[in-house]
């Protein structure tokens, strides 16, 4: 482990490596403001982080939060139930979560359960919206484009491994689903430019293909073209233009981008040098094998990685109806990759300095649209008093007072369990509510950066949490 | 012992945590703001301090250092106000301080005085004036007598610096081409540029350029794109709350419409420009300094005037003169409802009042319909005496033109012009000038400041800029694509933004434009001995040049057609018909044709259709047997008709609708990269996503920005299509090399270029060598780097 004068060293070394990048930053306007020196970062008890986002909204009463339950039955009123899925003990013993996690259940004592996450109601539920907000800590719209949390840890803390880019999000197409154009709107390095934008691998098995030369060229056509391009520069007759910044930094980046193309730790990118028999345990489709090649780019020295179920309207975690055997294929796609990844991180010593964080937008319920008193529209797709079909049977309306939040590793209490909804509808939070900017407050501390960080955005401060206000819940911490 | 500094270390962290470290801007900054700014700002010191900024607190008072870091108890400032003494105790006048306040205070201090970097207290001692300034010029020198010139070569010379010399003329064509039209100059525009003596060749050129009117439209929407948060997808539209104005965005541009006009016809909108004002509704509730009557606010105030209404929106701004109830005031003009101020998206209770931010030049009538309300607004916008309004609009274009603007960044017309002379200058010429947005490129490239060769910076550039000579641009997004498009004789087959780009002489053709008829063009060679090869000839008389002419043909196994001795068409592959665009070849009088037909073995023929139009009537020149016909050599005869077209060896290999592939003069031009969708290639190059207004595009290429230009898909599609347009053409490939390099870099290769390049593409035959060619030329800095 790195003593904090150590890590201080690092992260100069880092901005140096980094400096034709933040010269970057001259045309979209941000610029620190005050140097590190002045902000007074929290020590980091993590170096990489991994984002599960369980897209569409996870209904905690359905997963993280079991509440009193009703197998399915016709003519049962819809009203007394609160979950769809009994509760199942987990390595815990104060804490409970819903059948079809067993392997969740059995890592349980590995990180801290949070119950208490709440979300603002915004009158009308958007999933973008609300996903943009969870992401970047602002609700949109905004007068600038907000970086996502992932661009945050970019910036501030550069690249773990200067090869690997810090920002890699698994798993989300943005093209050919709906609300890609709200999706992308967050999915970006925002003000802080390109250079902290995302690599976006929506398709894990073909990850490998963004770090290999374009489709059907031979690698041996590749390095050749770029040797090339170097030699062609070596015969420009303008001469003066090579100490030109701007040309320097454009020559660099090509540099950087052949070194990872043409680097060794490419390899974390592509699944099929992993062992056939810890494949089969992550692989049970997309977002398995996703979180496969979030614990290998992790491994390799990636800083931030999203792997997630993916948002597409109406489809995954997003149940307006068949909310319970929704869930419960969901389920099996993820209790296990999901697993996997906190034994294999800890079985590689890596859990202790990787902040594994899971979570959704919001929760939801059978009931209540928003939360209590919202004049949100109702957008369930099964509307009932009784029950009379299965695909009423599931928790259809969007919920923001009171969803379950997940983390692992990273400095996190081992066995923890904090806050708590009540046990009968409606299911608020309540005790220690933690809102967005708290949690990503949290997120922030364990990674080592300040809620206060800030940067100049056309002379305004923009920070990493909400004006600078975000609170750490450091109860969570160990 | 280490863990013990750890731990230590941690426990500080965590103690400064539970008790919040001071917050300089909403902290700090209201407690001096109420109590000591009224005298120690600005330009006044009394008791000679000054809390403008960090550094003039830090320098003290005539009695000392006032703000001792570190050390609250220590410092005057806290020990006067704590003062009980009548003469001493601060503030003299008003309310004495909380204790909470002064606990903020000595935390501020005990801390170290943080303090945001760019943050001053007072307003600064440069106010912007508002009023247009008429500003005399100084003298020539060395006889550089055009105004932009003359204020410049008086700042030089003062400064003792020389200006950079005249750019050499290929230097200034391409990027006066990339300026004017987004586009480079083609092999033959440059070199009949290079060729011309005549002196004033390049104003000449500048009105060349700025009559291609479709071209200057396709290049100057992306910054209005840009500017006015325009596009074909994004957020928003999935709701219905938000509108394009592409239509009528690109007809203002296309028809150059007078920039004050223009602007009335955004703040005062018919439904087809009302996109801008109408903003983004977004589904739910937003905050209220995101509502769409506070963007109306802010959108206005940033694109039209360079003042950021974003912080006056949510409370009275820290950084500049605005006021919360200024930000409402004018959001209450587009309102349809009464507005409440709100501060800090908290409700107020105080109501706003529909108002214009400069009541020097008059103002809204209150209660007035919100449509009257607009057309006010609009009028006082433009009105001649808003000398804001010119300035923010020519130091977008200076910007644009000479690569950073003369108040900088170009949305903050509130910090100091490096030169306001010049500002100036330029804002009184451009509104004299009818608010003509072209007259106004035309005048600045013009001056020998822009003709100059532009400045090598070894750094970024600061606060201390001063000019040097014009700064080397990045090309947009959309020029890159534009100009790979071009150099690769490919276009995107359809645009989204639904314009018109018709050429308006020829729309009435337009009517009656090409149709497609079966093929009666026969294979033809010459009579006798098939030999290897064939000569193929035949004249046409044109009485009038026709508006279109397209050739489709094709040949076993190979030709080159040159039609009045330019080439104009060639293939090496039977099954890859050629499709070329005759128009410009083409001549009244007599025009001839000639083919050179080459056969590598087996059968040989030769066939092609020439579809001419003009005044709604098409007519074909075919190969048939009235085309003259030899082996090398030998005597000219009729040519011998092998087979028709569908008979044969050869099958139906001409699609008679291939030819609507090809522009054809009358047609419309390519589609331009700024009129498709983003995509994830543009999106990574800085096309921005648009839900907020742009001004600046990104100067430098990042390395995610490289990742995608080396191996993603797009770019690899891009360079493959182009790759094979000219495998089609079957150039001898020192040629291809050659036409290539002038048109991407405006002037001719090296020997030492040419060697890498020929190695690259060895005889010129295979696609993926030409890929690699385009490829590496078209990353080449000299190549995205507009000089």
């Amino acid at each position: 482990m790195m003593t904090p004068e150590e890590q201080r060293t690092r992260r100069d070394f880092v901005k140096k490596l980094s400096a034709a990048s933040l010269a970057a930053l001259g045309g979209s306007g941000a610029r620190a403001l005050a140097d590190a020196a002045e902000v007074k970062h929290p020590e980091a008890k993590a170096d990489s982080c991994i984002l599960i986002w369980l897209a569409g909204g996870m209904a905690a009463p359905d997963t993280f939060d079991p509440k009193r339950y009703f197998p399915y039955e016709k003519g049962l009123e819809v009203d007394k139930i609160l979950s769809t899925f009994p509760a199942i003990d987990t390595a815990v013993d104060n804490i409970k979560i819903t059948k079809g996690m067993e392997k969740i259940a059995q890592v349980m004592d590995r990180g801290t359960l949070i119950r208490s996450a709440v979300q603002p109601d915004l009158g009308h539920i958007l999933h973008s919206r609300h996903q943009y907000h969870w992401h970047t800590g602002y609700v949109p719209p905004l007068t600038v484009a907000a970086p996502h949390i992932g661009a945050w840890m970019g910036k501030v803390l550069g690249p773990k491994n200067p090869v690997i880019p810090p920002f890699i999000n698994i798993g989300q197409r943005l093209e050919g689903v709906g609300e890609k154009e709200e999706l992308k709107a967050f999915t970006t390095g925002g003000f802080f430019g390109s250079e902290f934008g995302p690599m976006n691998l929506p398709y894990p098995k073909d990850a490998v293909r963004s770090v290999q030369p374009p489709k059907g060229m031979e690698p041996g056509r590749f390095a050749n073209r770029y040797k090339h391009f170097k030699k062609l520069i070596d015969q420009n007759p303008n001469r003066e233009y090579m100490s030109d910044f701007q040309q320097e930094s454009m020559l660099r980046s090509m540099e950087s981008a052949h070194r990872l193309l043409q680097s060794e730790e490419k390899g974390a990118f592509d699944l099929t040098l992993e062992p056939k028999e810890s494949v089969e345990k992550y692989d049970t489709g997309r977002f398995g094998q996703g979180c496969l090649l979030a614990r290998r780019l992790v491994e390799e020295g990636a800083r931030f990685v999203e792997v997630t179920t993916e948002y597409i309207p109406f489809v995954h975690f997003d149940t307006h109806e068949n909310g319970h055997s929704t869930v419960d294929r969901l389920k099996k796609e993820i209790d296990a990759p999901i697993a996997q990844l906190i034994r294999d991180l800890e079985e590689r010593g890596l859990l202790d300095r990787t902040l594994v964080v899971i979570a959704s937008e919001f929760s939801r319920d059978m009931m209540i649209e928003g939360r209590p008193g919202s004049n949100a529209k109702d957008q369930s797709r099964a509307r009932t008093d009784k029950l009379t079909e299965m695909k009423q049977y599931g928790l259809h309306r969007h919920f923001t007072g009171g969803t379950s939040v997940a983390m692992f590793g990273g400095g996190v209490k081992k066995g923890g369990l904090y806050g708590k909804t009540a046990d009968e509808r409606p299911l608020l939070a309540v005790e220690n509510p933690v809102p967005v900017e708290d949690l990503h407050a949290t997120i922030f501390t364990a990674m080592g950066i300040s809620p206060k960080t800030a940067f100049d955005v056309e002379k305004r401060p923009f920070f990493a949490t909400k004006d600078g206000h975000g609170k750490a819940v450091m109860d969570v911490f160990a | 012992m280490r863990g013990f500094f750890v731990r230590g270390v941690f426990l500080l962290g965590l103690s400064s945590l539970a008790k919040g470290e001071v917050d300089f801007v909403h902290e700090v900054m209201p407690v001096l703001r109420k109590h000591c700014t009224e005298c120690h700002t600005g330009t006044k010191k009394k008791g000679g301090l000054s809390i403008n900024t960090r550094a003039e607190l830090l320098a003290g008072s005539e009695f000392g250092e006032v703000a001792i870091s570190g050390k609250a108890k220590e410092s005057l400032m806290i020990k006067l106000i704590h003062s009980k003494d009548d003469d001493e105790w601060m503030p003299p006048k008003g309310p004495r301080l909380e204790a909470r306040e002064i606990e903020v205070l000595e935390r501020w201090i005990n801390e170290g005085l943080p303090w945001e970097e760019g943050i001053t207290l007072g307003e600064s001692s440069w106010e912007p004036p508002l009023k247009p300034r008429k500003v005399k010029l100084p003298p020539a020198h060395q006889g550089r007598d055009h105004p932009i010139d003359r204020i410049l070569d008086a700042g030089m010379a003062q400064q003792k610096v020389t200006n950079p010399g005249l750019a050499p003329d290929a230097v200034f064509l391409r990027r006066a081409t990339l300026d004017i039209v987004g586009l480079l100059p083609t092999p033959a525009e440059l070199e009949s540029f290079l060729k011309d003596s005549d002196v004033d060749k390049k104003a000449k050129a500048i009105n060349r350029l700025l009559a291609r009117d479709i071209a200057y439209a396709d290049h100057w929407l992306t910054m209005w794109n840009d500017l006015l948060r325009n596009d074909y997808t994004g957020t928003g539209f999935i709701t219905g709350g938000r509108k394009q104005i592409t239509g009528w965005l690109y007809q203002s541009l296309r028809e150059n419409k007078a920039y004050d006009q223009f602007v009335r016809e955004l703040i005062s909108p018919t439904a087809a420009s009302e996109g801008f004002i109408n903003g983004i509704k977004w589904r739910g509730d937003v905050n209220s300094s995101q509502t769409r009557e506070i963007q109306f606010s802010q959108n206005i105030s940033q694109v039209f005037l360079g003042i950021n209404m974003k912080c006056a929106s949510c409370h009275d701004s820290f950084i500049d003169r605005w006021k919360l109830e200024e930000a409402y005031n004018l959001a209450a003009i587009f309102s349809d409802k009464k507005l409440e101020l709100h501060r800090c998206d908290k409700p107020t209770g105080k109501m706003a009042t529909a108002r214009w931010i400069f009541p020097e030049l008059g103002n809204v009538d209150p209660k007035a319909s919100k449509n009257e309300r607009l057309k006010q607004l609009a009028a006082l916008m433009t009105h001649e005496e808003n000398g804001r309004f010119t300035r923010t609009l020519v130091n977008r274009y200076w910007e644009r033109l000479m690569g950073r603007g003369i108040a900088h960044p170009v949305d903050a017309l509130d910090s100091k012009p490096w030169n306001e002379d010049l500002l100036d200058y330029l804002a009184v010429r451009f509104a004299e000038d009818g608010y003509d947005l072209k007259k106004l490129v035309r005048f600045i490239m013009n001056s020998k400041a822009y003709q100059s060769r532009s400045v090598i910076l070894e750094k970024e550039l600061g606060e201390d800029y001063q000019y040097r000579g014009p700064i080397a641009k990045r090309m947009t997004a959309e020029q890159l694509l534009d100009t790979i498009w071009q150099v690769s004789g490919v276009s995107p087959d359809e645009a989204a933004g639904k314009v018109d780009r018709t050429i308006p002489d020829k729309k009435e053709l337009m009517k009656t434009s090409i149709k497609p008829q079966p093929i009666s063009a026969k294979w033809i060679w010459h009579q006798g001995k098939t030999g290897k090869k064939s000569q193929l000839r035949k004249t046409i008389k044109l009485t009038e040049v026709p508006v279109s002419a397209r050739l489709i043909a094709t040949c076993d196994n190979a030709f080159v057609m040159k039609v009045n001795g330019t080439k104009v068409a060639s293939s090496r592959d039977w099954q890859k018909p050629v499709v070329a665009d005759l128009t410009k070849a083409l001549r009244k009088g007599d025009n001839l044709i000639e083919v050179d037909a080459e056969m590598f073995g087996g059968s040989a023929g030769f066939i092609s259709e020439i579809i001419m139009t003009r005044g709604g009537k098409q007519v074909a020149v075919v190969s048939d047997g009235s085309w003259q016909a030899r082996p090398p050599g030998g005597q000219w005869k009729s040519a011998a008709e092998l087979h028709d077209h569908s008979t044969g060896p050869w099958g139906k290999i001409l699609d008679p609708k291939q030819i609507l592939a090809v522009s054809g003069g009358g047609n419309i031009p390519p589609v331009r990269a700024a009129l498709v969708k983003n995509d994830f290639l543009m999106r990574s190059l800085g096309r921005p996503h648009r839900d907020q207004v742009v001004t600046s595009r990104p100067r430098d290429l990042t390395t995610l920005q490289a990742i995608d230009l080396a191996n993603g898909d797009l770019m690899a599609n891009h360079m493959q299509k182009g790759a094979q347009t000219f495998a089609r053409k079957g150039e001898e490939s020192g040629e291809m090399v050659d036409w290539i390099f002038r048109h991407a870099f405006s002037r001719a290769p090296l020997e030492g270029e040419r060697t890498v390049l020929s190695s690259v593409i060895g005889d010129g035959r295979d696609a993926q060598s030409i890929e690699d060619l385009l490829w590496l030329v078209f990353m080449q800095p000299e190549y995205q780097i507009v000089r």
